[in-house]
Formats: structure tokens, C-alpha cells, sequence
């Protein structure tokens, strides 16, 4: 199953109403943030609302708030003994 | 915007030792990097939950390994360990002051410190690739205590505005101390 990955590059601040909805709708809140959805017509149209502000990429699989932030973070690097 | 720190005088606790400077010379050519094979971050079906682990090569299949036991007969070592992220130039013995709060330890408690980019001695260095493999070191720390940072008031105002907001900051450090640090035998 294909999905869009859609990142924010510019910020809706100062936008219109509408687009901001959209990205509200897409569930992108601040600048950079990373969203997939599954590439269907509806999405693909409310990615043309905002193409301006977004990036889009599509891959195959998707993941969620918390496995981006776990595959961003560094690693621990210590581990307790006892 | 005005803005005031008042502080104590005592200066905030600095984040590491810094080592002394005859680590810093290296005559001899520096070992080469062993090659870390890296895990490609998530396969299409199965993306992983955690950060990108990297399977490190054989420590013998690297050509460099015949300059680790030079490295090893060496008396002083120096490594830089990474704590969530952060880099630390350390020896045996040196007391850090993390500039963060390590969840989960209490004082007492050993921790077993993974991840290093860089372990050296006078003559010879040794870098990963970002990390070195950890069968080749072994570097343990002792959890000293969990304090904190003065308490700093940043003061916030306007100009012909009398009021004053002051935000408050006093963050959690907990410091730690180096009790091992090994070049193993491979």
C-alpha cells in the first residue's frame, strides 16, 4: 500500500483560513513536521490546497509520531549494570 | 524586550573535563576507520520502533585491528563517550557533570557506557564509524549524584511598562564519574 509522505516546509502563518484548515486536516502542526497518508484522491487533493507549503514524497510504508521520533533520537548510550 | 538574569556568583557546572593536552598530539598516522556496517533504517513492510541500530563487522575481518594491540599497550587512554546523544571526552577517573537528568538511576548505580567515537592514547586514535565497535572497549561509570543547577531568574519587562515577569529555572544535573575504562584484548 503506497503512502504520501508530506512534510511542512512553510509555515501557515499568514495564510488564508482554508489552507490552514487543510493542514489542520492533514494533521501538520508546525513547520517540519511529518505526516503519512495513504495515497487515495481526497489526500492527493488537499495536498494541491497546499502544495505550496509542503513537501511530498511517497513510500511504502508509514509510521507513526512516536516511530519517527524514536528513529530520530540518538542512542542512549548507557545501559544501568545493577 | 529588557531581559536580567540574576544568578548566583557561583558559576553553573561545566559539562566535561577537558583532557590534558598531550592527547591532543598524534605523530604516529592514525588508525583508519573501522567500517561499521550499517542497518538500513526501515524496511518498506517493518518499520523499526527505535533508532537506526548498527551491526558492527567482525572486529577481525578489519584490516586496521593489527594496530589495536599498539593502541592497547599504551598506558593512557582517552575515549568520547556519547550520553543521549551527547559527546564527552573523558579518561579514567574524570568526574562529569551531565547537563541533564538521567532517568531511571539513582546514586550508586553503574552504568555501562556503549557508545564511543573516539578512543585514544598518546600516539594512536581511533575513530568509528559514527561509533566504535563496543567488543573493543569497556568503559564504566558510577552515578555520583542527582543535584541541580543555582536557581536563575530571568526577569522579562517592556519599556514604560512597570510590570515585571520573572520566569524561574533551576534544571536537574546529574553527575557521574568514570571508574573504568579498558582497551580490550580482541
Amino acid at each position: 500500500m503506497a503512502f504520501f509522505k508530506i512534510t511542512l516546509i512553510r509555515s501557515g502563518i499568514g495564510m488564508t483560513k482554508k489552507q490552514n484548515g487543510v493542514l489542520a486536516a492533514l494533521g501538520l502542526r508546525k513547520r517540519m513536521s511529518i505526516v503519512y497518508h495513504a495515497v487515495t484522491p481526497d489526500i492527493a487533493g488537499k495536498i494541491m490546497k497546499v502544495k505550496e507549503l509542503v513537501t511530498v514524497s511517497e513510500t511504502e510504508f508509514s509510521e507513526t509520531k512516536q516511530e519517527i521520533r524514536a528513529r530520530r533520537s540518538p542512542p542512549k548510550g548507557w545501559v544501568v549494570e545493577n | 524586550m529588557l531581559q536580567r538574569i540574576l544568578r548566583p556568583s557561583v558559576l553553573r557546572p561545566v559539562a566535561a573535563l577537558l583532557r590534558p593536552a598531550t592527547a591532543a598530539f598524534s605523530t604516529a598516522s592514525p588508525l583508519r576507520n573501522l567500517a561499521q556496517e550499517t542497518v538500513a533504517p526501515a524496511t518498506p513492510a517493518a518499520p523499526i520502533a527505535t533508532a537506526p541500530i548498527e551491526t558492527p563487522a567482525a572486529v577481525e575481518a578489519d584490516p586496521s585491528i593489527s594496530l589495536l594491540p599498539l593502541l592497547r599497550l599504551q598506558g593512557a587512554h582517552y575515549i568520547t563517550v556519547h550520553i543521549n546523544g551527547f559527546p564527552f571526552l573523558v579518561t579514567k577517573g574524570d568526574q562529569i557533570t551531565l547537563p541533564f537528568r538521567l532517568k531511571g538511576v539513582s546514586a550508586g548505580q553503574t552504568l555501562k557506557l556503549t557508545h564511543a567515537s573516539v578512543l585514544g592514547s598518546r600516539d594512536y586514535t581511533l575513530k568509528g564509524n559514527p561509533y566504535i565497535n563496543p567488543e573493543i572497549f569497556s568503559c564504566k561509570a558510577t552515578v555520583i549524584e542527582e543535584t541541580a543547577e543555582p536557581m536563575r531568574i530571568k526577569e522579562k519587562t517592556k519599556r514604560r511598562n512597570r510590570h515585571v515577569k520573572k520566569v524561574r529555572s533551576k534544571h536537574s544535573y546529574t553527575v557521574v564519574r568514570i571508574k573504568e575504562l579498558e582497551v580490550l584484548d580482541v
